[in-house]
């Protein structure tokens, strides 16, 4: 029927330009979707405010931080005191 | 959102600044290990901690201006004048070195034959790679003018060429510089020769690398469409800072490579 035809010849027209614009690897511009979401009035942090994924990298940087500050007291504090035998 | 009456950002608590100071102390401290007891494993913890830092830093940074609006143009004169200071501060950073240089070659001490260059030591010829090198970042310095005036323009497509090209003529010159650090007749430990020359260009091939970093940042977000014609001032401080780059190599080569030579 014709409403058919119609749909099938616009879809072969978009997979033409989806192919072309593939071929050129045209980036969509999201920064709009980008301000939404970081002006949600959730009262997160900016660090915090993308999702998951900053949570993820928060935490590994925070657990080498604090590893890091013990640690290198550690380590001189004994290159401080060495136990060498008399 | 609470709404403020001002223009200016008040900025959400942050933790970089603890981990950055950390990564510090364990960079300093773990340089200190590795030279006495051979283990890299604190210098290596505190270099990570660092990149992490910087990367998550910044991130922000961008989301604050961007994404949230909070660079107003006060805002954005005050980080124009951060950047002028933190250029300046690198300037004198540089100004010790140079001095170094002249107070070595003006005066030459006996042990060096009582001239400069000093006995014994080949130098590089100015007239090659260097002179090279020079063309290359002073092209470089025309095609970052040429991506900001696109910029300012609103050509995204030119920006983006430009743009790359001067991040290519950036490592271009790295390249070329590693060739001639690898081929050169001296080294580091050839005297006060070796250590000014070594150390002089070698801060600057490390702001060569610095600046190319910040510009190839410029150029993934000039691609993701972060940056308008009014208002990209995350380009113009990159601009600036490779400007800066550009500018030491000339008085490096005036001085260490023609002069010295």
């Amino acid at each position: 029927n014709l409403r058919n035809t119609h749909i099938n010849i616009g879809l072969r027209q978009l997979s033409r330009r989806t192919i072309a614009s593939s071929a050129r690897r045209q980036l969509d511009n999201t920064v709009k979707e980008k301000q939404k979401l970081f002006q949600e009035d959730n009262g997160m942090p900016i660090h915090l405010k993308g999702g998951s994924k900053d949570a993820l990298l928060y935490r590994a940087t925070m657990t080498l931080t604090v590893f890091g500050a013990g640690y290198v007291v550690y380590v001189l504090f004994t290159a401080a005191m060495p136990k060498k035998p008399q | 959102m609470a709404h403020q009456a001002h223009a200016y950002h008040m900025v959400d608590p942050s933790p970089w600044p603890l981990t950055g100071a950390v990564a510090a102390l364990l960079v300093t401290s773990g340089t200190a290990i590795w030279f006495h007891f051979n283990s890299t494993i604190l210098m290596t913890l505190g270099t990570m901690l660092l990149l992490l830092t910087m990367y998550q830093w910044w991130r922000d940074i961008i989301r604050e201006g961007t994404f949230q609006g909070h660079h107003t143009p006060p805002v954005q004169k005050g980080l124009r004048y951060g950047m002028i200071l933190f250029i300046t501060s690198e300037v004198f950073f540089f100004l010790g070195f140079f001095w170094a240089f002249y107070h070595s070659s003006l005066a030459p001490t006996p042990d060096l034959g009582g001239c400069w260059p000093p006995a014994g030591i080949t130098t590089l010829d100015p007239f090659e790679v260097p002179l090279l090198n020079t063309a290359v970042l002073l092209a470089s310095g025309v095609t970052v003018t040429w991506a900001h005036h696109s910029i300012m323009e609103g050509d995204r497509k030119p920006a983006i060429q430009s743009l790359a090209l001067t991040i290519l003529l950036g490592f271009y010159f790295t390249f070329l510089q590693g060739l001639e650090y690898f081929e050169a007749p001296f080294t580091i430990a050839d005297g006060v020769y070796g250590s000014t020359f070594f150390v002089a260009t070698g801060f600057h091939g490390l702001h060569v690398i610095i600046g190319s970093t910040f510009l190839a940042v410029c150029l993934l977000r000039q691609i993701q469409y972060h940056f308008t014609s009014e208002h990209h001032f995350g380009f113009e401080a990159a601009a600036w800072y490779w400007h800066f780059v550009d500018v030491v190599w000339l008085f490096l080569y005036i001085s260490i490579y023609w002069w010295g030579s």
